[in-house]
């Protein structure tokens, strides 16, 4: 077992990485589309699930909560906010901003350690 | 000039993808990253103190499930208490909403962990929009042990805006 290595002697959860993996899905689903509610919630379930789908395939000790909010280009407000109560040194998140013409999409992605 | 530097933040960004790939799952260190997401909105970027990066090594408690089940009905009535406290006469105002979504998450994940529920993570969203002719979907999906991780939600709507609160529950073992 020599080369073996705990999960949490890692820094933390890459945000970077999962940054770069979740906007390629996002691009993947929503990109050179127009908004359209027929399909919209097909691309929201398709966001997700891509994206848990290639987090899940870094190999890493994590429970993972993916969000994903599709908001119609328009003048009226939006917000989100995160509070989390959880091991800093181990948990992390990362907030994915996605816009064209048409509409903006929000997907944060939560990272909650397994193991000690 | 713009167009150099998206070069060289393209070089950059195909240097670190390398350098992760001979390091396998090794973190990089956060001052070499750099971003190509564009940000439209200023907003408070969500610095990690480095003190907190400290490894504290603990025993295993080997004990895989909780004590008691995550209370989602208490956690509900919680939700709908402080969301109706703190919106119940509100008009939309896009200061207002803005600080209440921080607020509201934060006196949310308080309330909670006064619960005292032993070995949960909680990770509380609060999303707040105005209701007009614009269409919304919000989605989520997990991965996680659905024996002990949970989540409780619940929507609040008058007539200019409507929010929406999550509180994902995650058993750490």
């Amino acid at each position: 077992m020599e080369g073996y290595q705990r999960p949490c002697d890692e820094v933390g959860f890459n945000a970077d990485e999962a940054h770069n993996i979740v906007k390629e899905c996002v691009d993947g689903v929503l990109g050179g589309n127009d908004y359209n509610e027929n399909n919209i919630n097909q691309w929201t379930a398709s966001i997700v699930e891509q994206s848990i789908t290639h987090l899940v395939k870094l190999g890493k000790a994590y429970k993972y909560i993916v969000t994903c909010a599709v908001v119609q280009r328009s003048p009226y407000g939006f917000h989100t906010a995160s509070s989390c109560f959880w091991d800093t040194t181990s948990d992390g998140t990362c907030t994915i901003r996605w816009e064209n013409r048409t509409m903006n999409c929000i997907v944060n992605v939560f990272a909650v350690a397994i193991v000690l | 000039m713009a167009q150099t530097h998206g070069s060289k933040q393209q070089a950059q960004r195909l240097e670190q993808g390398a350098e992760s790939l001979r390091h396998g799952a090794q973190a990089q260190s956060r001052e070499n990253n750099v971003s190509l997401s564009t940000v439209s909105h200023a907003d408070e970027p969500s610095q990690r103190d480095e003190s907190s990066r400290l490894t504290v090594r603990m025993e295993n408690t080997y004990q895989l499930g909780p004590t008691k089940p995550f209370p989602v009905a208490t956690v509900n009535h919680i939700l709908e208490d402080v969301l109706t406290t703190y919106l119940q006469e509100a008009q939309y105002d896009p200061e207002f909403c803005r600080q209440m979504t921080k607020t509201i998450s934060e006196v949310i994940k308080t309330q909670v962990k006064e619960l005292v529920i032993p070995r949960y993570k909680l990770i509380v969203i609060v999303y707040i929009g105005q209701r007009d002719d614009q269409s919304i979907v919000i989605g989520s999906r997990c991965l996680w042990n659905p024996k002990s991780d949970t989540v409780s939600s619940y929507t609040f709507k008058n007539s200019t805006f409507f929010a929406l609160a999550n509180v994902y529950a995650v058993y750490f073992e």
